[in-house]
């Protein structure tokens, strides 16, 4: 059994890591360990305590965003669904992270380059199963025989051009929880065979 | 449950696993025809082929998103200590 100071430990590190995720999600990757520190409540020394370094707390915050979406698309994958369910599911777990991923995307060149390797590795692994499926779907000529990349492209930039522009798609509220349908069935028509 | 130690899949299904091996530590997807886990550099030229066929990638930005990958992989991490 864990002694009540190791628990102790981990609540405050998870605290942390909750706080700064929040944090980010608000302000943005150019916000402080001093602004986490305040709003969590501890020292700033502490945060270091868990975390050895800035960039160690950002790469677990994004990996832990990166398998999340990784072990639910993975699940679906292996079950042969369609790309409709793939792009929800895509988009669901998006949407439950939606500021956070939004400043990831928009302000890529800020976090450290070790960092933004996190971040690739978010899509190059969503590709893996996105390629899965679309491969499958073209073989039955259910989708255009197109390169692969540019389907995956074209959907990323798509979502990718309504998340950058949020201020002027959805201002007031959740952007994908208004266009995803929308989203996600004018790809479909675009890429059916 | 298991991560293929080659590629970091997670291996749930039977199928996920090399030859549908549940005692193997490495998934279908890095095993050659003959079920022995692919070497190194196979493992990469692979990986850096599969980058560039799903995202398009530029061959020495992929190169580096495959080597990325395969430091963190325990099938790997030692390649990458040598002469660091």
């Amino acid at each position: 059994m864990k002694s009540k100071r190791q628990l102790q430990k981990e609540n405050t590190k998870i605290k942390i890591f909750k706080t700064a995720y929040n944090i980010y999600s608000e302000y943005g990757f150019t916000a402080t360990t001093a602004m986490i520190a305040k709003e969590a409540g501890v020292s700033h020394g502490t945060i270091f305590v868990h975390f050895s370094s800035v960039n160690e707390l950002l790469t677990c915050l994004i990996e832990s965003f990166g398998d999340n979406l990784a072990l639910e698309i993975h699940d679906l994958a292996e079950k042969n669904d369609s790309i409709k369910k793939l792009l929800e599911t895509h988009l669901n777990i998006l949407s439950k992270h939606e500021n956070f991923y939004i400043h990831l995307i928009s302000e890529k060149s800020l976090i450290p380059e070790d960092v933004q390797m996190a971040l690739v590795n978010i899509q190059s692994n969503f590709a893996f199963h996105f390629n899965r499926i679309i491969e499958r779907e073209i073989q039955r000529h259910a989708v255009k025989s197109i390169p692969i990349h540019m389907i995956f492209n074209t959907w990323i930039g798509l979502i990718h051009y309504y998340l950058l522009n949020k201020d002027l798609f959805s201002p007031d509220e959740p952007l994908l929880k208004r266009y995803s349908s929308e989203l996600i069935k004018t790809f479909l028509e675009l890429i059916k065979d | 449950m298991k991560i293929c130690i080659a590629c970091g899949m997670p291996m749930k299904e039977l199928s996920d696993f090399a030859g549908e091996d549940t005692s193997k530590d490495y998934c279908v997807h890095c095993a050659r025809p003959d079920g022995s886990m692919q070497s190194f550099e196979e493992r990469k030229t692979n990986m850096i082929n599969f980058i560039i066929k799903t995202q398009g990638f530029d061959e020495k930005a992929a190169t580096k998103i495959a080597e990325n990958n395969m430091k963190k992989l325990p099938a790997w991490k030692e390649y990458f200590n040598i002469g660091d």
